[in-house]
């Protein structure tokens, strides 16, 4: 969840850069890209399922961000409003995806070359045979959330990868509490139906 | 089936959203209703299987490139703005697409020496190398340019001697592929043959792979 302004060191030293950033500081802004990109490229990943299209998106963000700098008022933390940029940039880029008629059951998108269950894998040992269930269902997850409408993966990762609150979420996404909770009910179900051998088998 | 403000009841339980007292209200459902209760269970752990394997962060490749790319960007963007604005909207471009043309193989060939050097060409207003990186820090890069000569000196101090066999100097670039699978960068010249297929090695040093050999 993004953080509240000024509630920690960390944002302090935000607004520092920010307002640094602002003055033409390239420097200081590279500072904020170091410290949220891994978060910023984990949304943009998630959303897109690619590595490399969510590594673009990832610049692209930071890039409008810079471009957008000055008018930034600090009245927010500066994750938040990065974070709506990064999400404008991800769903522009998913919409035109869908105008130019790719589906959402892009094979291309399900078909990943990074160990999908590896990334969250806590690092303490875990039993091998532990650890290759974990990753297949890390695998299926991945395969799931990919084949969710744009809209109902955008809402699925605002909430349980971002811990969003429903009114961040219609804010983020521009819509009503009400089509955000239904498009969690619905991508929920959706994913219900996916995962529903692997929640059979596993009991 | 169930009507719309029961779905949101179900979820606003999942995400604790309801007041303590929507809450005791739906928990007395789920104990009334088997069905709804299994259900409510399922997507429970499915949530808590989609939080656990979907990280808030990842590792972004190349991390150092990630930052420079954006810096060029950045840079480059800025210096087009200026060319803008300075220059009368009819005036034509002190770039020729001779320039470009010039430019590209010293720019592709750079790129070979030095691995993820960052250089920046613009696809509309001319072509200048605004701004290179070496991700190895014994390797110093260098951009000299020189309009009246139309050319542009890439100095790479550090690098190991390359192989006399690997005629890089005189290569004519005409285009670049990467593959992103295999992490390489083919260069063609304007036949289509390759000229050269670059990559990195397990020290993630520049490698060049093969040299003249037939496309594919």
């Amino acid at each position: 969840m993004p953080a509240s302004p000024a509630s920690d060191p960390d944002e302090v030293e935000d607004i520092e850069l920010v307002k640094r950033s602002q003055t033409g500081d390239m420097r200081a802004f590279d500072a904020l890209v170091t410290r949220y990109r891994g978060r910023v490229y984990a949304m943009t990943y998630h959303l897109v399922q690619n590595e490399t299209e969510a590594w673009d998106l990832a610049q692209e963000a930071f890039i409008k961000a810079w471009r957008a700098i000055g008018s930034f008022k600090l009245d927010a933390s500066f994750y938040t409003w990065l974070y709506r940029i990064s999400h404008n940039v991800t769903y522009d880029w998913l919409r035109k995806r869908r105008i130019q008629g790719d589906g959402e059951f892009d094979d291309e998108r399900t078909d990943h070359r990074v160990a999908a269950g590896a990334e969250a894998v806590p690092t303490a040992f875990v039993a091998p045979d532990v650890a290759m269930k974990r990753a297949e269902l890390g695998q299926r997850i991945h395969e799931a959330i990919a084949q969710l409408s744009p809209d109902h993966r955008q809402a699925i990762v605002l909430r349980e990868v971002e811990g969003m609150s429903y009114d961040e979420i219609a804010a983020v996404m521009g819509t009503s509490i009400g089509t955000v909770m239904s498009r969690l009910f619905y991508a929920r179900k959706k994913l219900q139906e996916l995962l529903k051998d692997t929640y059979e088998n596993a009991t | 089936m169930k009507t719309p403000p029961e779905d949101h009841d179900l979820i606003r339980w999942l995400d604790d959203e309801m007041t303590a007292a929507e809450r005791t209200a739906f928990e007395a459902r789920l104990a009334a209703d088997p069905v709804l209760k299994a259900e409510a269970e399922e997507m429970r752990q499915i949530s808590l299987s989609v939080r656990s394997h979907l990280p808030k962060e990842m590792p972004v490749p190349h991390p150092d490139f990630f930052n420079s790319q954006i810096q060029v960007r950045i840079e480059q963007m800025e210096l087009e703005d200026r060319r803008a604005s300075a220059r009368p909207a009819a005036a034509g471009s002190i770039f020729s697409s001779l320039w470009m043309r010039l430019l590209a193989p010293v720019a592709a060939i750079a790129m070979v020496a030095v691995g993820w050097m960052t250089l920046r060409t613009s696809t509309a207003s001319g072509s200048v190398v605004v701004s290179v990186y070496a991700p190895d820090p014994k390797v110093q890069a260098t951009a000299v340019e020189n309009v009246d000569a139309q050319a542009t000196v890439l100095l790479l101090e550090g690098l190991e001697a390359m192989p006399a066999d690997q005629n890089v100097a005189g290569l004519t670039v005409h285009h670049a592929e990467t593959d992103s699978q295999l992490a390489t960068t083919t260069l063609y010249d304007g036949a289509g043959q390759v000229l050269l297929v670059m990559g990195k090695d397990a020290r993630n040093q520049p490698l060049i792979f093969s040299h003249g050999s037939p496309r594919g």
